[in-house]
């Protein structure tokens, strides 16, 4: 310790950063990837006896967060410290072990093996399920979730969405699944293997409006027949069970929870061209018979499509600003090392100023997420403030992924750097809806 | 077994080159950087929660205290390390213009004696000041054994002592030490198998380098309590015994490399145009 803590020993700070020990030494070394065909046969064995869901305990009536209240409405930017710890902590995740993993993870369309044992050490479902059924959130936690999901993309894009589609299931069972709902399926999110679950929304046809869907519901007796297409459904083929939206005929969307195994749904592995490390997919169902517990909700406490809606495009704007941030990090980084013409290329205006555009985009994208975040966190209403951030950060992020792509010149368009599958990612998550919500 | 384990905050070490020293070169200038804990203290954190558990079991085995010297914001970095598993984090308030090794080691050694740990674990240096110094000061105001640059530590005879392996230029050198004790570690310590207890199964593997803090762990730390002290009331001498008088920043290197054919060819270079010997 010094007189002053900063001594002016920059070397040796250097040195131990860069240092070949840590790397000889294998020190933070991510879990290898291993070959996709292993990874699907691993799944195919482990998914051969579908998960059992029993309400362990019975609950009264559901349980709800209360409304966090603020003073007033304005905007505060300030993280709390335990915020801040719980960032720190993802950013640790997505440096050591989501970065190193994105390149195979991309190929291979699935997380490397040893990734979901990796994940739940941080127990990040512990973020959604209540304290009285095995977690310890006591509040609704929109604008922390959007912090871990911003950082988690900062890895990889595709990564963070396997990693938090489940967490989006649970976060719905919060919001408006029924008591009996809650009891069956939110304990098995604190355990050590939590079950794999993703929202399914978007449909494979052009101009999908959440609003005007084609997969149906029908009252069947005292159950539902469900029938329709979805896509774009993270971790679909290995899903224990799903959030399914669809139109209930006369009544309007409704969300149905469909277990694996239920006869009827197909679950096909359809990879597509961004975000493929969160195992993408498409659902078929063909008269799925469905019983009448499975609509989310129960009475009055029936799901607000709208605000599923919203949450889950706030959602999706926090990955697109992560995925976002690394692409301005890594450009201004490349385009200060590259040389031409004798001199750093930032020094032509060109580039320097498409850069100084993207950290502004970035910006102001991230602050579009977090006013809507902030917003639905208060109980205040916040379409207008999801859909504005949803519109900047589709048209900005794939704005950004394609700069990224320019600034690298020839590298931007080889595998060797990451923005090209930055490039990827952005696009997909700016033609998704659902796959996971805060 | 009771541990204490120091922990010093410093700027983080992958953003160390916004570090500026002032016009005058009195002082380094830590406006707008990012405090991380200093990577050899959260290692210790890490090898002291290991020889304080039964991991398979999720047990723990003993009590592990974690401590700091600077300005109230330093309760964050200790914060952390309780998310990580420590139990109980105590704060001494102090500037940095008051403190040298000398008196932090001095400061410990008052910690010591009102906490009576069976063993202080600390890491090798902090990447800022990189005095290495702190660990040996201690043990000898102690008068207690000491290891320095750890890289295994593993207990025997019912826990009354510790096999520490030390990493040395030659290799490594295998010291017996009775506890009481000074323990320093090297980044080796959190490899999978660095840290034996006795309690954790042998062949338990764990993964390399310091854990995360889960979530769980981070709601949890809120609850833990961080005892507040004052450098004033430890009843310590608080005189600092170095200083520092000027800093300066290294040369910018040019980046141009110069080729020899031969060795008198690079003594001479060296000797002309380097004028490094």
């Amino acid at each position: 310790m010094s007189k002053n803590p900063i001594s002016a020993s920059l070397s040796m700070l250097n040195r131990f950063s860069g240092s070949p020990l840590v790397h000889r030494l294998g020190l933070f070394k991510p879990a290898q990837a291993v070959a996709h065909t292993a990874v699907r046969e691993g799944f195919k064995a482990g998914a051969a006896v579908a998960r059992q869901f029993k309400a362990v305990q019975k609950l009264v009536r559901p349980e709800r967060f209360a409304q966090t209240t603020r003073a007033s409405d304005l905007f505060d930017l300030n993280v709390s410290e335990e915020q801040q710890m719980i960032r720190d902590m993802a950013q640790r995740f997505a440096r050591e072990v989501i970065r190193p993993a994105a390149i195979k993870a991309d190929a291979a369309c699935a997380a490397p093996e040893g990734f979901d044992a990796q994940l739940s050490e941080l127990g990040l479902a512990q973020l959604a399920v209540p304290e009285t059924l095995g977690g310890t959130a006591t509040e609704a936690s929109v604008v922390t979730g959007v912090l871990v999901a911003e950082d988690l993309a900062y890895g990889d894009l595709g990564l963070a969405l396997a990693a938090l589609a489940p967490i989006g299931v649970a976060n719905a069972l919060v919001r408006w699944g029924s008591a009996d709902q809650q009891a069956r399926y939110l304990p098995a999110f604190t355990e050590t293997t939590p079950p794999k679950a993703s929202v399914a929304i978007t449909e494979p046809r052009p101009l999908f409006d959440p609003n005007e869907m084609r997969t149906r519901a029908t009252i069947d007796g005292d159950g539902f027949l469900l029938k329709g297409e979805k896509s774009l459904v993270p971790l679909a083929e290995n899903a224990d069970f799903l959030l399914v939206a669809a139109s209930l005929v006369g009544k309007g969307p409704r969300m149905f929870i469909v277990e694996r195994d239920t006869p009827g749904m197909k679950l096909v592995a359809d990879p597509a061209l961004g975000a493929r490390a969160a195992s993408l997919g498409r659902v078929v169902f063909d008269d799925v018979r469905l019983p009448s517990h499975a609509i989310l909700g129960e009475g009055v406490d029936v799901c607000d499509f709208g605000e599923l809606v919203d949450l889950s495009r706030i959602a999706l704007c926090a990955l697109s600003v992560g995925t976002a941030q690394a692409v301005l990090d890594y450009t201004i980084t490349y385009c200060n090392d590259r040389q031409a013409f004798g001199e750093p290329i930032s020094h032509r205006q060109a580039v320097a100023f498409m850069i100084a555009n993207i950290g502004i985009e970035v910006e102001s994208m991230r602050l579009l997420t977090w006013r809507a975040a902030a917003r639905a966190q208060q109980g205040l209403p916040f379409h207008r403030e999801a859909y504005l951030a949803r519109v900047l950060c589709a048209e900005k992020g794939m704005e950004i992924g394609t700069n990224g792509v320019q600034l690298l010149g020839g590298h931007g368009f080889i595998k060797d750097h990451p923005v090209e599958r930055w490039y990827r990612d952005l696009m997909a998550v700016s033609v998704m809806e659902g796959g996971l919500l805060l | 077994m009771k541990i204490l384990v120091p922990v010093k905050r410093v700027c983080d070490p992958d953003n160390a080159n916004k570090v500026k020293v002032s016009a005058d070169g009195a002082t380094v200038t830590s406006d707008g950087l990012e405090w991380k804990p200093n990577p050899f203290d959260e290692y210790a954190v890490e090898a002291a929660l290991r020889l304080n558990e039964n991991a398979p079991k999720n047990e723990k085995l003993g009590e592990t205290l974690v401590c700091s010297l600077g300005p109230a914001e330093v309760a964050q970095t200790l914060r952390q390390a309780l998310a990580m598993g420590a139990d109980r984090g105590i704060l001494i308030d102090a500037t940095d213009g008051q403190l040298d090794t000398t008196v932090v080691a001095r400061a410990l050694k008052a910690l010591v004696d009102k906490e009576k740990p069976d063993l202080v674990l600390m890491g090798k240096q902090t990447v800022d000041g990189d005095s290495n110094a702190v660990g040996q000061t201690l043990a000898e105001m102690l008068g207690w054994p000491m290891a320095t640059f750890a890289m295994t530590v593993s207990t025997n005879d019912g826990g009354k002592t510790l096999t520490v392996g030390r990493e040395v230029d030659t290799g490594v050198l295998t010291l017996k030490v009775t506890l009481p004790a000074v323990v320093t570690v090297d980044l080796r310590i959190v490899a999978p198998a660095g840290i034996k207890n006795g309690a954790t199964p042998a062949d338990h593997k764990y993964n390399e380098g310091a854990r995360y803090a889960s979530l769980k762990g981070i709601m949890q730390a809120k609850k833990k309590a961080i005892d507040q002290l004052k450098l004033s009331e430890l009843g310590i001498d608080t005189a600092t015994s170095s200083a520092y008088p000027k800093f300066e920043l290294p040369p910018a290197r040019t980046g141009n490399c110069v080729f020899v054919e031969t060795v008198d060819d690079l003594l001479g270079k060296l000797r002309t145009q380097a004028k490094a010997i």
